[in-house]
């Protein structure tokens, strides 16, 4: 009977074979988990993302409407300053218009400025003075122009002259 | 006849053969639509992202229109948010006139946006110059004031005494405290 000397061979289950076939598998299997997780967790962050940039989205909508309509307020103020202001101009014009209107030899001592009109009253030393120097002007402003006089006891006349502007063109003014 | 492939290589190839089924199962069913998805949100959030863009971009457009009207009308909107005051009124134009008074405040009208008080004033004055010079100084007041019919000048001696109407101007503060809130700011 022939002896070997040499030691037996351990024998593994885990053969070259198998051990490269394990890591082939591990390695796609990682893979194919790898890819999967990735994209679960793209796609959670992009919808994190977007809701996110929704609601400052919405935010911003909400601040731009906001300021539009402040915008819009500001504007109501200019406009209806600009329009209180021009009034006050126009005023400040038609009274200047109607002291250089009235001529040096009449006197006037009361005048009233109504919305739609203008009444005088005042001292002239006759009725031609009165009719060609001061009636004339209102007339060519005012539509409907009444004047009564009664005598003073120098010999002058007082008058009173009532003048009106007719409606529609008021109207149309405003 | 025998085969040359071993029992072990047998085992090995149907191995390699589950990985393979396995492989294109989970590709089919669960990676590509996945991947469809991502797909599908990437160019969801691009558009988002691309209209939060132009949102912004308008946003800093309106920004700065409010700012330049704001600051341009910076008078106009603090004489609409001030309450009127008639004794700072009258301290502030007494120099125009001989006499200044000015009544209680009155309201007259109120819309969504303004109310509007009414002030009786009576007044002397040396000559219509001062009164000229007056209605310019109420442009420039502290509050939107418009001179209303009707004014009445009587003559008094060397003196005019007028009187008249002023309409104030101001913010409805019931319905409108934008303009106000953004001056805090």
């Amino acid at each position: 009977m022939k002896l070997s000397y040499i030691a037996a061979r351990k024998k593994s289950a885990f053969t070259q074979e198998l051990q490269l076939l394990l890591s082939f598998f591990t390695i796609t299997l990682l893979m194919l988990f790898l890819t999967y997780a990735f994209l679960l967790f793209k796609n959670y962050t992009f919808v994190h993302d977007k809701n996110a940039k929704l609601m400052e989205k919405s935010d911003v909508i909400a601040s731009i409407d906001k300021m539009k309509v402040q915008i819009e307020f500001i504007e109501k103020q200019k406009a209806l300053s600009e329009k209180v202001y021009t009034k006050n101009t126009v005023l400040k014009d038609s009274i200047g218009n109607l002291f250089d209107l009235v001529p040096m030899r009449i006197t006037l001592s009361r005048a009233e400025l109504l919305h739609n009109g203008l009444i005088l009253y005042g001292i002239t030393p006759n009725k031609d003075v009165y009719n060609f120097m001061l009636e004339a002007p209102l007339r060519s402003i005012f539509h409907r122009t009444y004047s009564s006089f009664y005598p003073t006891q120098n010999g002058w006349l007082r008058f009173v002259s009532t003048n009106y502007i007719d409606n529609e063109e008021l109207l149309d003014e405003e | 006849m025998k085969s040359n492939i071993s029992r072990q290589h047998i085992y090995l190839i149907s191995a390699s053969l589950v990985l393979f089924i396995f492989v294109l199962i989970f590709s089919f069913i669960v990676l590509i639509p996945e991947g469809k998805e991502y797909r599908i949100k990437r160019v969801d959030l691009k558009k988002v992202s691309k209209e939060l863009r132009e949102y912004k971009s308008f946003y800093e457009d309106t920004h700065n229109t409010y700012k330049d009207l704001q600051s341009k009308n910076r008078r106009i909107i603090t004489a609409f948010d001030g309450v009127f005051n008639p004794y700072r009124f009258e301290k502030q134009h007494k120099q125009y006139f001989s006499a200044l008074s000015v009544s209680e405040l009155k309201l007259s009208s109120s819309d969504k946006d303004f109310a509007i008080y009414e002030v009786n004033t009576t007044s002397e004055i040396n000559s219509p110059t001062s009164f000229y010079d007056f209605l310019d100084a109420v442009n420039k007041s502290d509050w939107i004031i418009g001179i209303n019919f009707p004014i009445n000048f009587k003559r008094d001696g060397e003196l005019i005494k007028s009187s008249f109407t002023m309409k104030v101007y101001c913010n409805n503060k019931e319905t409108n405290t934008s303009a106000s809130e953004s001056e805090a700011k």
